[in-house]
């Protein structure tokens, strides 16, 4: 539930959970200060809901170099119709004002990428690109249950025995830009009346998920980060006021919230809320922000199906 | 009793039904007590129904839908629920359960207490039960606030009738 199943009308199992962010992760790539590792997953206890990428959609990894919530980089992942139980992937590289637009423009930085649907890790590299994509062990943990049971955590972890499809992206960091402190979002799109419409974003884990009271959630996934604070901020200070905290800080915490872009030092090794590992404790660190250090675990740790290189993503269940 | 407040769950029902309950004078009545929100058989004797809560609870905002559903024969004291987790808050439910959380329960014992039904089931299904989980089940119904109160893997939790 980092971003698990709240994609907009989510009720065509084998349409729309294929576009269904669960998470995203940036990291420096282990033993090379050089190079970042993008993870961007997707369709929540696959193979269950669906078997494949959306072949319509577009999956974009956004890049913000000056800090104005407006990508100035973009990566743009694409899949071809799965045949015969085969699918291809192509990824670009846009910059400038390509790169901000609703689009599937860029350089082809990786062609004919296969998909896999087994544990089978086929790996595609050009340039100085790598890039994986397919059916993976869900990294993310979290106790849903005791979420759902109002924060009584037990230490059951739900997504220990989950699988979520899983685009892995190596480049080196100059394709992130001259400014090593960027910040990065993914969003999901998909075709309607010959334009490409945003379904589901996702800058932090969890943000849409505690904060935002029914059809917000939905909005929250339609809009850009550069309309977060104005149509949020407000929400979220009441809630972070709920838990206790003054305005002033309530306000001051909102606006690092706000808007929902995860920043990411590529210059540094260390992680959340330093871009994302696939180990960080996200939710732990969430909890005590968020509940002004009232609840600060859930009792469950990272994975341990990890996997030590590329495409560090987890064998499927 | 699993999770439940005993006297928070009789005091629902009203002083009346309550001092029914407590002389153990309740008697099952072959009627449905204005029953808007239930579904009633084509005999009087049974109804169905469906109840929704958005999990968590308020204040936090809900994530998902702890839907309750089932038939009940209020005269064999017998019938199926259903609880099953949904992805989705009340408003925008998905037709996505959520694994593990869903349970079928076999109603062992159906009280009539005036204006309101106390239920009492069983899980047979032991191997989906998560360490610690009873496999008694009770709920209360009452038609008349279109509330029904039960547990959620331990915790009390209100749920209301779909109209």
């Amino acid at each position: 539930m980092a971003d698990h199943l709240d994609a907009p009308g989510l009720k065509s199992p084998n349409m729309d959970a294929e576009i269904d962010i669960t998470d995203h992760y940036a990291f420096q790539k282990p033993g090379d200060p050089n190079k970042s590792i993008l993870v961007f997953n997707v369709n929540p206890l696959a193979p269950t809901l669906a078997n494949s990428f959306q072949h319509e959609a577009i999956y974009e990894i956004k890049v913000d170099t000056d800090a104005d919530a407006v990508a100035e980089i973009a990566f743009r992942i694409t899949f071809s119709p799965k045949v015969n139980g085969r699918q291809t992937a192509t990824v670009r590289r846009a910059v400038g004002a390509n790169a901000a637009g609703n689009n599937n423009g860029g350089q082809v930085i990786i062609n004919h990428a296969p998909v896999n649907f087994d544990s089978s890790i086929t790996t595609t590299e050009s340039g100085p690109y790598k890039f994986y994509a397919g059916l993976r062990s869900d990294p993310f943990f979290f106790d849903l249950l005791g979420f759902l049971n109002g924060f009584k955590f037990t230490g059951s972890d739900f997504f220990i025995d989950k699988n979520v499809f899983s685009m892995v992206l190596e480049v080196p960091n100059t394709a992130l830009g001259g400014n090593s402190k960027i910040g990065i979002w993914v969003r999901t799109l998909m075709p309607q009346n010959d334009e490409f419409v945003q379904i589901d974003r996702m800058g932090r884990p969890a943000i849409n998920t505690v904060f935002n009271h029914g059809d917000a959630k939905n909005t929250f996934n339609h809009i850009a980060p550069t309309q977060d604070r104005a149509l949020f901020e407000a929400s979220f200070v009441a809630t972070l006021e709920s838990f206790g905290y003054s305005s002033t800080d309530a306000t001051n915490i909102a606006e690092i919230l706000l808007p929902d872009i995860l920043t990411y030092d590529y210059s540094s090794a260390a992680g959340f809320l330093n871009g994302r590992k696939l180990t960080d404790d996200v939710i732990d660190i969430e909890l005590a922000l968020v509940t002004n250090g009232q609840v600060t675990t859930d009792m469950v740790g990272p994975h341990t199906d990890l996997l030590s290189e590329f495409p560090y993503v987890g064998n499927p269940h | 009793m699993n999770g439940i407040n005993r006297r928070r769950f009789l005091q629902l029902a009203g002083a009346g039904s309550l001092a029914a309950a407590t002389a153990g004078a309740a008697t099952v009545m072959p009627v449905l007590p204005k029953a808007p929100r239930l579904t009633a058989a084509s005999n009087g004797d049974s109804f169905s129904f469906r109840a929704v809560a958005g999990m968590p609870t308020r204040p936090l905002p809900s994530y998902a839908s702890y839907v309750i559903e089932g038939h009940v024969d209020v005269t064999t004291k017998t019938g199926i629920v259903t609880k099953s987790v949904f992805a989705g808050h009340p408003e925008a439910m998905s037709t996505v359960a959520l694994p593990g959380m869903s349970r079928i329960i076999r109603i062992v014992d159906v009280e009539n207490m005036g204006d309101s039904f106390y239920i009492k089931g069983m899980i047979d299904d032991r191997s989906v039960l998560l360490r610690g989980e009873s496999r008694n089940f009770e709920m209360r119904i009452d038609p008349s606030s279109g509330v029904v109160l039960t547990d959620f893997f331990g915790s009390e939790v209100q749920l209301l009738l779909d109209r």
